[in-house]
């Protein structure tokens, strides 16, 4: 891997985050309507319900957590997505750049964002509802960590499906995480899940971390296991993602770049 | 002796029971210009793409500097690039960013030197802040050669390099890659719907039609394979005589004004003329055009219409 390839990639959607209103508004405007809405209805429940005193942590939490998890597989949809409508993929593939930097620059690309937004979301949440993240202390990294893999399995995912199958699936660009957030449990614990969709969610690595940050919040600890099975659920569906992203790109050479 | 920077062998391309390419090979020498020809359809962009590695071969080898694309991607495409009209950059981005960040994907020392040249030999200084998207296209096909030059490759592979260019671009284009192939030796491969061009640029050309190549020669020897000249006549008198004699001899013309130009043989036009004085038919003004690489071309392209 060259380093100056994979900075190429960075450098040009970091351009065009600079020149896009759109992605400006996915970066900031996005969490923080999320953010105010969520707010005003936590806060609303809590004096209503004095005994949910953490409802507004817990759920504005959830939000945060989950910006990690979207901006992850976003990055790598979207990025190969603006490639496809600008059709600009044979003009990057012309040149000595390997698929693996390629997807190294949109995982890498989808930390920086995800920083960026989670960041903002973080400073958003403590101005105007004086919530702080950071009382999930040290498991917030591993928490996070676990949170984009899942982002770019789902991102690797949509991404081959794209590439099989061009623009005509886009839509799943932006919808596709979201089917597996009723089964993460963000707001609420999985136990208030129908049966059938608890079974589900054993097979949802979120679930768990989402599970584990509850536990934190209201007790202040947290079974290791939870993050474990994560780990392993999460290692997995990576491991197929990419065998299967990259058998789709195989595949889309076979018809030609250009086609795309 | 001049060595091979390029070998194609046997390369075939099917889609399902379509071939696009059909068993090609051919070879492209150090500084060599080779002019890829075909009407729509023909396979040239097919085989531009596998060339390029973004296409996969059914079959067939394609080696630069005796070592096989396959196995070298990488090596090799440092040292080739390509130009085309049905690729763009990134629309929102600058022109100046866009030639940034594809400086980044190759290893070139001094980069900010080396874009600067670019920017002076490709005079796009009042270009360099503008949004791809506010370029007009002949503006775009300059970015799109000056993206192609910013690794100095050794192979270029131009597909219609001066398309939507104005003609004295378009000009200073042609000298500029034969300047390049003079002064470093940069081979290269190129197809163009402007025949003249081809013929003015190209030291061989080859000629692909349904997916194979059935000529590979210098430009000079296909337009002589076309044994008909244009005699293009100013008739004084006689224009409708002038017809009625096409016709008996059942040549081709075509009428532009009080011009008539007609197909005739080369062996033929000493009679022709012949017959036009003793039908006291009297022309004004009289010239007579060699066959061209674009009469080969027109020839190739009605026989497959047919």
């Amino acid at each position: 891997m060259k380093l100056h390839r994979i900075y190429a990639i960075i450098l040009r959607f970091m351009y065009l985050f600079r020149h896009s209103l759109d992605r400006l508004s996915d970066a900031f405007y996005w969490p923080t309507l999320d953010l105010l809405l969520w707010g005003v209805t936590s806060t609303y429940f809590r004096s209503y319900l004095p005994q949910t005193s953490q409802i507004v942590l817990v759920i504005l939490g959830g939000i945060l957590l989950w910006i990690i998890v979207w901006r992850g597989q976003y990055e790598i949809t979207i990025g190969i997505l603006e490639d496809l409508w600008n059709r600009n993929l044979v003009n990057i593939f012309v040149t000595p750049l390997k698929f693996s930097e390629w997807i190294t620059s949109l995982v890498m690309l989808g930390i920086i964002k995800a920083i960026m937004s989670f960041s903002f979301g973080l400073f958003v949440a403590f101005i105007l509802y004086k919530i702080n993240i950071f009382t999930l202390g040290f498991y917030l990294i591993p928490f996070a960590l676990l949170l984009i893999i899942t982002g770019w399995w789902i991102g690797f995912f949509i991404a081959g499906l794209i590439l099989r199958y061009g623009i005509k699936i886009q839509q799943l660009a932006w919808t596709a995480p979201w089917v597996i957030s009723p089964f993460s449990a963000i707001y609420y614990p999985v136990s208030s899940l129908p049966d059938w969709a608890q079974a589900i969610a054993l097979f949802i690595p979120t679930s768990y971390v989402f599970e584990g940050a509850r536990e934190v919040i209201e007790k202040g600890t947290l079974d290791p296991n939870k993050l474990y099975i994560s780990l392993l659920l999460n290692s997995t569906y990576i491991i197929l993602s990419l065998i299967f992203l990259k058998k789709s790109f195989d595949k889309v050479l076979e018809r030609g770049l250009v086609k795309l | 002796m001049q060595n091979n920077v390029l070998e194609v062998k046997n390369l075939t391309k099917k889609f399902g029971n379509f071939t696009a390419v059909d068993n090609i090979s051919f070879s492209l020498k150090e500084g060599e210009i080779l002019g890829l020809l075909g009407p729509n359809g023909a396979g040239k962009t097919t085989t531009i793409q596998m060339l390029l590695g973004v296409l996969t071969p059914t079959s067939g080898d394609i080696k630069y500097f005796d070592k096989k694309l396959t196995e070298n991607r990488e090596e090799i495409l440092e040292q080739v690039n390509f130009s085309s009209s049905y690729t763009n950059f990134p629309w929102s981005l600058t022109v100046k960013e866009v030639l940034t960040f594809i400086s980044y994907l190759y290893s070139i020392n001094e980069r900010k030197k080396r874009l600067d040249k670019i920017v002076e030999m490709f005079k796009l200084d009042s270009l360099l802040r503008k949004q791809i998207h506010e370029l007009s296209s002949g503006q775009l096909t300059k970015v799109n050669l000056a993206k192609a030059f910013i690794n100095f490759p050794k192979v270029l592979l131009l597909d219609e390099p001066t398309a939507s260019l104005d003609p004295d671009v378009a000009k200073y284009i042609r000298d500029f890659l034969l300047n390049q192939q003079k002064e470093f030796k940069v081979s290269i491969i190129l197809t163009s719907h402007n025949m003249a061009e081809v013929e003015e640029v190209s030291d061989r050309v080859i000629f692909i039609n349904n997916g194979k190549i059935i000529a590979d020669d210098i430009p000079k020897n296909l337009a002589k394979s076309i044994k008909t000249s244009h005699v293009d006549l100013l008739i004084n008198d006689g224009f409708k005589k002038t017809i009625e004699l096409c016709k008996e001899m059942h040549v081709s013309y075509k009428i532009q004004g009080r011009h008539i130009i007609v197909d005739v043989k080369e062996k033929s036009i000493p009679e022709f003329l012949r017959d036009l004085t003793n039908n006291k038919i009297y022309y004004d003004e009289i010239s007579i055009e060699k066959p061209t690489l674009e009469d080969y071309f027109l020839y190739i392209a009605n026989k497959t219409r047919l």
